[in-house]
């Protein structure tokens, strides 16, 4: 018990459900199911880039090249499917984007683990060489005409509710996408050799490798899985806007980073939690879309967002801080 | 020392992919090279911009190219500019994202002789000349007057801007609430002005936020090209296209399919080719050294009888869209 309360994720919970009790007593529509579909909605592109994110952190890299990967991966297997006139289902949508973000996060792998270059800079690095190959050899153009299959999974629905006003408000099923992989990357970093791994080498490459550990092999499938689930993503942002703008998600990579620091990842490795990475996209989403119904007036609401973050981290840093000068008297 | 090697290696390679990346950026050149700089690149209206930009190098021989920054940041486009400048261009036309933060990179181009234009930015000190294509309070009023058309001029509307920085976005607004409280006042503003920061997803987001706040919202206007599209997304979703009036600046080819199911009621633009046009044609006459007067011909439609106030040239160049005359425009 005493570990739950000291833990990092109790405190980002507390402060999500602070957050969400002062908002609904500003305006108590953030409690109807309305709100609760479009704040998950709003957090599935950014839920499921958190997770590759958040494995990347916990083995003590950095990566920024995610949201770049994303919309690459989609952009390009939008264009494929438009040339052979596909209109079938959106599995092969999704196969063909995470096949293409697999590939360039492998290319981000390979440059990490047999190089051993900083994580950061080849991040910093292929998100430039990838933005620029796309929009030099594949296209500028948003596509407005997706293939029928993308277009109806983003329609398709989970369950509906209608308001007072006679609007319906669906839950798309690619939330379903964002727990499955919760769960997947759960069940991996929890309970395989391959996630326990991971945090060891975050923890301490060194002590990976003399453990035995297959450093290269692991960063190898660091990336490619970060790329794989960056395809996927792309696919369930442009299924969820209808169209694929090769500007987009460039530039959420920090939010995303946010996130999972936010859910108590520490940032130099070897630690972090799927459950506090949910919590983050939580207060981030939460945040960033509950100024309009706070009433907050809009020349006022960066102020507000950065207000917010401050506090969130804040906390949670001062709290990380305090667990560790802990940890340090008990051993 | 075989991993110095391949660390010199992998340098090697990021280096020569880069450089390929590079290189065409820098092609040399003798005649006139005029420069327009606009917000984002990638758009479709900035495309169709570049379209006009295009025209006029080709039909006066000179070169002419258009560029923009990955993400709408001033930041960026102060970069950008300083690196125009260094390649010595003939001129620049810009259409600013911020103009107070271009005031000094522009003063400095226009010490070394070249010509600046902007667009959208009649409160802009150093240039030229501003390019507008009609008086931003007529445009402003005639959507109010559109939006009151379709809301039998009673009701709750909600307004949303690309940037609270947005001169001319702004303006539209100031002059569209002023009419409203002139002439309809059954009709009532809420929530101030919603930034969008000119991404469909957040005006998607803006747009559902607004619904849940004020239920009874009946209207909406969009200034950025992308407002109306998020915010038709979010009226169809609900299956509201039959109780909600959306009106505001967009093209056929973004928003054409919203148009066509009612979310989107009607759309305004100016063809950007045009501005393109105008603005390197206002550059070369500069360049040649003639004065632009009050009622001069541009040489294109919109432009023939142009409006000088000051530094600013004013046509009569908008353009209305709805379902009944959408097929006339292909872009």
């Amino acid at each position: 018990m005493k570990k739950i309360l000291r833990s990092s994720e109790f405190f980002v919970a507390l402060v999500v459900m602070v957050l969400c009790i002062i908002i609904g007593l500003i305006n108590p529509v953030f409690f109807s199911w309305e709100n609760l579909f479009d704040l998950l909605r709003s957090g599935v592109v950014t839920g499921i880039l958190a997770l590759g994110c958040l494995i990347v952190i916990v083995s003590g890299g950095t990566d920024v090249s995610f949201a770049t990967i994303a919309i690459f991966a989609v952009y390009l297997a939008s264009k494929i499917l438009i040339a052979w006139q596909f209109d079938g289902t959106v599995l092969v949508a999704f196969l063909l984007s995470a096949a293409i973000g697999t590939v360039l996060g492998l290319f981000n792998g390979a440059l990490i683990a047999w190089f051993r270059l900083p994580t950061m800079i080849v991040t910093l690095g292929t998100s430039s060489i990838f933005r620029g190959a796309m929009l030099v050899f594949i296209g500028t153009f948003i596509i407005n005409k997706l293939p029928q299959g993308i277009l109806a999974f983003g329609q398709a629905t989970l369950a509906q509710v209608s308001n007072a006003n006679g609007a319906v408000i669906g839950l798309p099923v690619s939330v379903v996408i964002f727990f499955g992989a919760a769960v997947l990357v759960w069940l991996m970093m929890k309970y395989t050799m391959l996630g326990r791994g991971i945090y060891a080498l975050g923890g301490d490459r060194v002590a990976a490798e003399r453990a035995g550990l297959n450093v290269i092999g692991i960063q190898l499938f660091i990336y490619g899985l970060v790329g794989f689930l960056a395809g996927i993503s792309g696919v369930v942002h442009a299924s969820l806007v209808r169209n694929v703008n090769p500007f987009d998600l460039i530039g959420t990579e920090m939010n995303v980073i946010a996130a999972v620091v936010l859910g108590g990842a520490r940032i130099t490795g070897g630690r972090g939690t799927v459950f506090g990475t949910i919590l983050g996209v939580m207060l981030v989403v939460i945040m960033n879309n509950s100024l309009i119904l706070l009433g907050i007036p809009s020349y006022w609401q960066r102020a507000a967002i950065g207000v917010l973050i401050l506090l969130g981290t804040g906390i949670t840093a001062w709290q990380s801080k305090r667990e560790s000068a802990a940890n340090l008297l008990e051993s | 020392m075989k991993k110095n090697w391949l660390i010199i290696g992998g340098l090697a390679v990021i280096i020569i992919v880069a450089a390929i990346f590079l290189i065409p950026s820098q092609k040399a050149s003798e005649q006139h090279k005029f420069a327009t700089v606009v917000k984002l690149s990638g758009l479709a209206w900035f495309d169709r911009m570049e379209k006009g930009t295009l025209r006029f190098g080709e039909e006066t021989g000179n070169e002419t190219f258009l560029l923009g920054p990955p993400k709408a940041d001033a930041a960026l486009q102060v970069q950008i500019v300083e690196d125009l400048i260094a390649q010595k261009v003939s001129s620049i036309a810009i259409v600013p994202f911020a103009p107070e933060a271009l005031e000094p990179v522009l003063q400095r181009a226009m010490d070394q002789g070249i010509a600046v234009i902007s667009h959208e930015a009649s409160n802009i000190n150093n240039v030229n000349y501003d390019v507008e294509a009609f008086d931003n309070a007529a445009y402003g009023a005639h959507f109010m007057d559109q939006l009151a058309d379709l809301m039998g001029a009673k009701g709750e509307y909600a307004v949303m801007v690309g940037s609270l920085t947005s001169k001319s976005h702004n303006e539209f607004i100031d002059a569209a609430i002023a009419r409203q409280q002139e002439v309809y006042p059954d009709m009532k503003l809420v929530a101030e002005r919603v930034e969008s920061y000119d991404d469909q997803k957040i005006a998607y987001e803006r747009a559902k936020e607004l619904l849940k706040a004020y239920p009874n919202l009946g209207g909406f206007i969009g200034c950025a090209m992308t407002d109306p599209v998020g915010i038709g997304l979010a009226i169809e979703e609900m299956g509201l296209q039959d109780k909600t009036a959306v009106v505001g600046t967009s093209l056929v080819s973004v928003a054409g399919a919203y148009l066509e199911t009612g979310a989107i009621d009607a759309i305004s633009f100016w063809d950007p080719a045009d501005v393109g046009y105008v603005m390197n044609a206002i550059a070369a006459r500069i360049l040649a050294g003639e004065a632009i007067a009050d009622g001069d011909n541009l040489g294109v439609p919109g432009y023939e009888q142009i409006t000088l106030n000051g530094k600013v040239i004013t046509g009569q160049a908008w353009i209305d869209v709805t379902k009944e005359n959408m097929d006339q425009y292909d872009f």
